[in-house]
């Protein structure tokens, strides 16, 4: 395999899509070569072109309405002149693609080996269907599914999201590709579940020869898997070059920036608040504008200690599991004794992979879910079976701010109206004084006051989020729980996200409960850390503690898990994580 | 699985006693509130002009005035045991599943529903079977043709089939193509035993008529469920495996769409199976749906109750159908059951 032979080529590609206000530009003059074996990454945010990058590869454009100029060559195969039929011989067969969505990228109605027998039979129509299914098999074995030769007769929805993502993998397999392209293909999944499709990703590329493109939003899920690195921006390439010089030191502010957004495991609380306390500062001296605290009089810092704001004693939540013979049903307890005190002005973060019931717990202390066992108690009053009549006082001193900007807003209702309902709610009847409390905190969240009048569709996936965290705030709450609230952005917009509930909980004294699973962003914002797992805390403690020195061997699982921005540490961490799991296989 | 099927099974039979419980409360309590007495009742069995002594008989062997709850369980008595019936000095045998007897023929209502039975089948079976295909083939063209003229064209005719009224095209084409052109004879119904050719062209038309109704609407379900399809995050996945197109389509693409397909084709099927009133009257064929119009014009009680639980049997064993080919179709169900 010679190095210099590029199995991949792409010169001043552009792609453009006609629409009503004239051409939009997704991809400009982007060019990049990737050696046989070699490996590339291709970072960008949302709206970059990455993904129509991506698509343009495999010529998957097709048939929509994008134009493209400029040459793509896949293993000797000119991509953008190449007839249909060419185009199919050369997809699955030349270059495999594993998509973003493990949830919906298999086919719910067929089983896998189907699927899989069918990617090789298009391209080896000779080969019997027999042979096909064992060559499925061992691919399903290479990518790590358990007992391949029974689950290969299984539907997609039997499998967990990590386990499908292996499947598309293994589908990518079949007919041994000289490129693999893997569009955001960790970005649906948990931390330690992300570590081993990439380490699955890197293990292949190495065993196999095969190329690899990686795509991603995250610079540090690229970090320790590609050699090379493209970073685009506006359809542009701003930066290019190998990934050790791009990520220690960037030329392009673009990439300076990006990276200074990523957040760092390594990075403490203290740090990261010192940091943004001067950027503050410096940004008002800057400026001239300082906010006045005062101004939200009803918000008085609270000292810390005394009385917990909230506790919460061995709380419990069981969900009926209906299955089994006529239909009888089993307890799922999805939270299972969890205690932890909240104290005022502090931050507890809440770390746990989907299924840990670190949402059902925030639903509980909501008390939007009536807990099965334990006890919720807020201000000293026990609020764990109160009616609904008599929660509704205390609903105004705990509001939560959700996942998804997109949906928790409802797009029919005007910005102003869905900060300012609360306040109407609670009696409020003064429709100017309404609007003008309103416009004080949309401008504090660092929205304007002439957004008032707006719907939300308007606004960007971040400003939607400010609103979100202005609703959260308008009845001057005491306790704010955030689920997830950046982990729909992409990383600078988290970064400014992060900054204001930062200045929001100095400015008010708020208290927060953070719950994420991001360890990086959890460490950045908590003083306290809970790791769950399983509807059980197993680590709670400090969160420069937990971090730098964790008992648990989940908690150590999941530190090595997270990505991390040095290509070196990224590669000895991954070394690390095989050595755990070989140790693991011997163990059992 | 078999936990699924027996959960299905008894649930249909559930429906079907709650239905004719409504319906006998219906026919036989309501008129009772609105003030019509056991001798009124009876007055409809007898007869013009009929003698006090004849309607006191009629009251009696028919036992209503009896409480109601006594008259219900005589009616499941005799659906599940059968009955007998006096006719002057006459006793009529009614097997099981006996569902009275006309007041108008005096004659049993079950023994008529089979009669005009063939019909109605001949009818629905024909029709559904080319909805279906006629429907779903059209929407899959214009669902992969989407924007041509094609797809315009036949969404158009589409949205025309599913305002007019069987009575208008059905008419229509009776006036051109039997009358004025004269592509087919008039229609006169012949079983499919009896004479296969006489039944074929008898039946074109009226399947034609009520398919033409039907496919449109399954045109544009079919159209809509492709483009939603289409779009899926594994359609894109077949694409990139290298896939034909064709293989996209038929295989990847179609089998999802047809899947909500199924859900409304075993309503619609269930429910022209009960009888398919206006293609009966259009085309005069004496189906279970024409039968139907007649009872409730005579006031023929036992006639309308006896094809009001034909078709709620038919529309649950249509559906029952559906449930059981679900889980074939779509494997997801198979867990959830």
């Amino acid at each position: 395999m010679a190095p210099t032979e590029p199995v991949v080529r792409v010169d001043d590609l552009r792609v453009t899509f006609p629409t009503m206000d004239g051409d939009v530009q997704a991809v400009n003059g982007l060019s990049f070569e990737v050696p046989a074996g070699g490996a590339l990454g291709i970072v960008g945010e949302s709206g970059s072109g990455k993904s129509v990058t991506s698509l343009a590869l495999m010529g998957l454009h097709r048939g929509s309405r994008a134009r493209i100029t400029g040459a793509i060559e896949v293993a000797g195969q000119d991509v953008v002149s190449a007839t249909d039929r060419q185009l199919r011989a050369m997809r699955g067969n030349d270059i495999a693609m594993v998509f973003q969505d493990p949830m919906q990228s298999l086919h719910p109605q067929y089983t896998i080996g189907n699927q899989l027998v069918e990617a090789h039979r298009v391209h080896h129509p000779k080969t019997s269907k027999a042979q096909a299914r064992n060559h499925a098999v061992g691919a399903l074995d290479r990518v790590g599914i358990p007992d391949p030769a029974n689950r290969i007769n299984s539907y997609p929805h039997e499998f967990s999201g990590g386990m499908r993502q292996r499947v598309v993998i293994a589908m990518g397999l079949m007919c041994d590709p000289k490129v693999l392209l893997a569009d955001e293909p960790t970005t649906a999944l948990d931390v330690t579940v992300q570590a081993r499709i990439l380490d699955l990703l890197d293990e292949l590329r190495r065993d196999l020869g095969m190329a690899l493109i990686l795509v991603s939003h995250d610079l540090a899920v690229v970090a320790g898997s590609v050699d090379e690195v493209v970073v685009m921006r506006h359809g542009v390439a701003v930066e290019r070059g190998d990934v050790r010089t791009v990520l220690s030191a960037p030329e392009h502010p673009y990439t300076q920036a990006l990276l200074a957004a990523v957040p760092r495991v390594e990075v403490s609380r203290a740090q990261r608040r010192a940091q943004d306390r001067s950027d503050r500062l410096d940004k008002e001296k800057r400026e001239g504008t300082v906010t006045d605290p005062a101004k939200f009089e009803a918000f008085t810092p609270a000292p810390a200690g005394g009385e917990p704001l909230l506790k919460v004693e061995d709380v419990a939540q069981s969900f009926k599991v209906r299955g089994g013979v006529l239909g009888r049903s089993t307890d799922f307890w999805a939270v299972n004794g969890v205690s932890f005190d909240l104290y005022k002005g502090e931050t507890l973060g809440i770390v746990g992979e989907s299924g840990s019931g670190k949402s059902t717990l925030s639903r509980m202390i909501m008390r939007l879910l009536e807990p099965t066992r334990g006890r919720v108690v807020f201000e000293g009053q026990d609020i764990t079976h109160m009616s609904e009549r008599a929660l509704r006082p205390l609903r105004r001193d705990v509001q939560m701010v959700f996942q998804n900007p997109y949906s928790s807003l409802n797009p029919r209702v005007t910005v102003g109206d869905a900060v300012g309902t609360a306040l109407r709610v609670q009696g409020e009847r003064d429709t100017k004084k309404i609007k003008l409390q309103v416009q004080e905190l949309l401008e504090r969240v660092g929205l304007q006051p002439n957004h008032y009048n707006r719907f939300p569709h308007a606004f960007s996936g971040g400003q939607r989020q400010r609103i979100a965290i202005a609703r959260a705030l308008i009845l001057k709450p005491k306790l704010i729980i955030c689920d997830e609230p950046v982990s729909a952005l992409d990383v600078s917009t988290q970064d400014q996200v992060l900054r204001l509930l930062s200045e929001l909980q100095d400015d008010f004294g708020l208290t927060y409960i953070f719950v994420a699973h991001d360890l990086a962003v959890v460490r950045q914002v908590s003083d306290r850390v809970a790791v769950m797992r399983k509807g059980e805390v197993v680590e709670l403690g400090d969160s420069d503690a937990i971090y730098e020195n964790p008992q648990s061997d989940y908690t150590r699982q999941l530190l090595t898990a997270a990505p991390l921005l040095d290509p070196d540490e990224a590669r000895s961490q991954r070394a690390e994580r095989e050595a755990l799991r070989a140790e693991a296989a011997r163990t059992a | 699985m078999l936990n699924y099927i027996l959960r299905r099974l008894g649930a249909g039979l559930l429906l079907l006693a709650v239905v004719t419980a409504v319906t006998f409360w219906i026919f036989y309590v309501l008129p009772k509130w609105a003030g019509v007495t056991p001798r009124g009742m009876a007055a409809m069995y007898v007869g013009k002009a009929p003698t006090p002594e004849a309607l006191d008989a009629t009251v009696e062997r028919l036992g209503l005035d009896q409480p109601v709850i006594v008259q219900f369980f005589d009616f499941i008595r005799s659906l599940v045991f059968g009955d007998q019936f006096q006719f002057g000095r006459e006793t009529v045998e009614c097997a099981a599943p006996c569902l009275g007897y006309s007041f108008t023929t005096n004659s049993p209502v079950l023994e008529q529903l089979l009669a005009r039975l063939p019909i109605t089948v001949s009818l629905a079976l024909g029709a559904a079977v080319i909805w279906l295909i006629g429907g779903v083939a059209v929407g899959v063209l214009s669902a992969v043709k989407r924007g041509s003229v094609f797809d315009r064209l036949a969404m158009g005719t589409a949205l025309v089939g599913v305002s007019l009224p069987i009575y208008f095209t059905g008419l229509l084409a009776l006036a051109f193509i039997v009358h004025e052109w004269k592509v087919l004879p008039v229609p006169r119904y012949a079983p499919l035993t009896e004479n296969p050719g006489a039944w074929f062209t008898a039946m074109l038309l009226p399947w034609i008529t009520l398919a033409f109704l039907h496919a449109a609407q399954y045109a544009r379900q079919t159209r809509a469920g492709m483009l939603e399809v289409l779009s899926e995050d594994y359609i894109r996945t077949a694409r990139a495996k290298g896939l034909s197109e064709r293989k996209v389509i038929f295989k990847h693409a179609l089998r999802p769409a047809l899947t909500p397909i199924l859900t409304i084709f075993g309503l619609d099927l269930g429910l022209v199976l009960g009888g398919a009133i206006l293609t009966e009257k259009v085309f005069s064929l004496k189906g279970v749906g024409a039968y139907a119009i007649d009872a409730i014009i005579g006031k023929d009680l036992p006639v309308v109750l006896g094809v009001t639980l034909l078709g709620a049997v038919f529309i649950v064993v249509c559906n029952l159908v559906v449930d059981l080919l679900y889980p074939l179709v779509d494997p997801r169900v198979r867990i959830a059951g």
